[in-house]
């Protein structure tokens, strides 16, 4: 089942007809607070409001999707746990230490948005598609067998980075959580219809050029691991979103009038606009240096954990 | 004012060594848990205010009840890097901040719960914490800042070390119960210089960490200028202001912990490790020595 944002705060269920039924009455009587408890209350009442909603998509009269303005369906989760390099990218290395950092959930983006690039000096802003998953219930520490029935789905994210900001040697991460930053889109698409996460296919095309185009089988850590580990130190909640991290290889920048397409098989895609007020230009395509920096890193790992680095 | 948030979800503000129940000044927000309702709250104090007011000086006073975290589950837990100058001559350095999980916060008298992760130690950082009362972006470096501000209160940011693989962890400071918060917010008018404040931390009564805001690299104002240049301020968000890492020292199992700012309040937690592991005790010196050689080169 897809489930999908759009116009005005509504949250509908997308049929096979490519029209979304409108199913906003059905998670209102939980006494939401706003739109942003939509669908964490969707989420956390799934299995009973299942055969309703696949009852309504059966029955149709739902509206064309091109009639629709979708929106991110993740309006503000309430974690974005993002993680740090995760694919393999075409290195023979040992497995890399897990690591992850939070990333801002304000300002999310969503389709047909726009990422307003900040004013900072920033040395370029990078686009990072990834494949997100949704979390579908409150879990703390997950053991293997559990993990996958933790996910509630799957959903495009593109993690919008700003490089070259903060202080040197401990990465921050801070360049990824400007308002707008968080791009997530086109709906999220529920887990029984994705049997394999780790078989997708993602890809950028921005302005039409091919950047990143890679399999989520370069995945170090697989979803269930990602699962088990993220759970075994933070409470997940419904809605809660994991970005599974990127593979860098075709990273490239995005600037002042970009249109930008985010995809990942048997998921969606999304587009968006970039607007920089300052006009900043960068060298267009894909931004090789940058990912060999990455290969180049992680092959050759300089160890700083913090019982040996500065604390900070 | 110091405002309270009892185990039974009652909001309260301090008199006299006990509460007064202010709840009725909230009575018409809606909320689902304390989750969503401390924020509310932090939203709508600067209106409420001469209702709380009235409430506080005319309600009957009860014993102080068990609290919980004044912001059980802020919007946003937002940490500065290193931002004490540590008795060290050096250039301040390049501002940074980093997010923490908001599930890692618990209240006073709450259990920070030692994971079962290859951490080498478990830290106290005992810091000065700011709550955010409006929603903000892009606020000015000076005194009309503090405006987007309910109040200041005591946070220790619990840190696992050697976790993680870049720099400081922030897995190691993002474990459920690494963040115990409060036990008030105290409202920002009763503060008249934040950069004046005396901060101290105890574990099993053995003095460690005891340093000064005054030391601080980047001010209080200049933490909320720089952090809503980045992301929206919302309310009910906690800003960590840093620690002075002189004095640090390990957590384990059975320890309890007493940190406090003066003007500000006393949280107090104890600790549990189910692994029962150890470490020496009393102020880890290396880590000391090691920060003040930060930028000292």
């Amino acid at each position: 089942m897809r489930i999908a944002a759009f116009d005005d705060a509504r949250i509908g269920v997308i049929g096979n007809d490519e029209t979304v039924v409108d199913i906003t009455d059905l998670v209102q009587q939980f006494d939401p607070l706003g739109p942003q408890d939509y669908l964490p209350d969707l989420i956390s009442h799934f299995d009973v409001l299942r055969p309703e909603l696949e009852s309504r998509v059966a029955h149709g009269g739902g509206k064309a999707l091109g009639d629709v303005q979708l929106h991110s369906p993740l309006t503000r989760p309430s974690k974005i746990i993002c993680l740090m390099g995760n694919y393999r990218e075409g290195t023979d290395r040992p497995l890399q230490i897990l690591d992850l950092f939070f990333k801002s959930p304000e300002g999310i983006s969503g389709p047909g948005d726009t990422v307003v690039l900040p004013p900072h000096q920033a040395d370029i802003f990078h686009h990072e598609a990834e494949l997100a998953v949704v979390i579908g219930r409150e879990a703390k520490n997950l053991t293997e067998a559990e993990a996958m029935d933790a996910v509630f789905g799957y959903i495009v994210y593109n993690d919008i980075s700003a490089r070259g900001l903060g202080r040197a040697g401990i990465n921050s991460f801070l360049g990824k959580s400007f308002d707008t930053f968080a791009a997530f889109g086109p709906w999220i698409v529920t887990r029984d219809e994705i049997p394999d996460p780790q078989t997708l296919h993602v890809t950028v095309d921005v302005n039409g050029e091919r950047r990143q185009d890679y399999s989520t089988s370069d995945m170090e850590r697989p979803v269930h691991e990602l699962m088990t580990y993220i759970s075994s130190v933070t409470t997940l909640h419904p809605g809660d979103v994991i970005c599974c991290g990127t593979n860098h290889q075709g990273l490239g920048s995005v600037q002042d009038g970009d249109e930008m397409v985010t995809s990942v098989s048997e998921v969606g895609s999304f587009t968006l606009h970039i607007r920089d007020e300052h006009e900043r230009a960068w060298q267009r395509g894909i931004d090789r240096e940058a990912g060999e920096r990455v290969k180049a890193a992680a092959q050759h790992p300089v160890m700083t954990p913090g019982a040996g680095g500065a604390a900070q | 004012m110091k405002i309270v948030l009892t185990r039974d979800e009652r909001i309260g503000i301090e008199r006299d060594g006990g509460m007064v129940d202010v709840s009725a000044a909230f009575a018409d927000i809606r909320y689902r848990g304390a989750t969503d309702r401390m924020p509310r709250v932090c939203a709508a104090w600067h209106d409420r205010r001469s209702k709380v007011k009235a409430l506080a000086a005319n309600g009957p006073t009860e014993a102080m009840p068990e609290l919980q975290a004044p912001v059980p589950r802020p919007p946003k837990l937002i940490a500065a890097f290193g931002n004490y100058r540590e008795g060290s001559q050096r250039e301040r350095q390049k501002q940074d901040m980093f997010l923490e999980s908001p599930d890692s916060v618990i209240g006073p008298g709450g259990t920070v719960i030692l994971p079962n992760h290859p951490a080498s130690v478990f830290h106290h950082e005992a810091e000065l914490a700011v709550v955010v009362g409006a929603r903000a972006k892009n606020l000015p470096a000076d005194e009309r800042a503090l405006a987007a501000l309910i109040g200041y209160t005591c946070v220790i940011d619990v840190s696992a070390r050697g976790l993680g693989c870049i720099g400081p962890s922030r897995i190691g400071k993002s474990f459920d119960t690494f963040t115990p918060l409060g036990p008030a917010i105290v409202t920002a008018d009763e503060i008249a210089d934040p950069q004046d404040l005396r901060v101290t931390l105890a574990v099993n009564g053995e003095p460690r960490q005891d340093y000064s805001t005054k030391d601080m690299e980047y001010s209080v104002v200049e933490l909320l200028a720089f952090i809503s240049g980045y992301m929206t301020l919302v309310p009910g968000d906690v800003i960590m202001c840093g620690t002075n890492h002189q004095g640090l020292g390990a957590l384990q199992d059975g320890d309890r912990v007493e940190m406090a700012i003066e003007g500000i309040g006393a949280l107090a937690v104890s600790v549990r490790d189910p692994q029962r592991r150890e470490w020496p005790r009393g102020i880890d010196e290396e880590m000391a020595a090691r920060q003040r050689a930060v930028g000292a080169a």
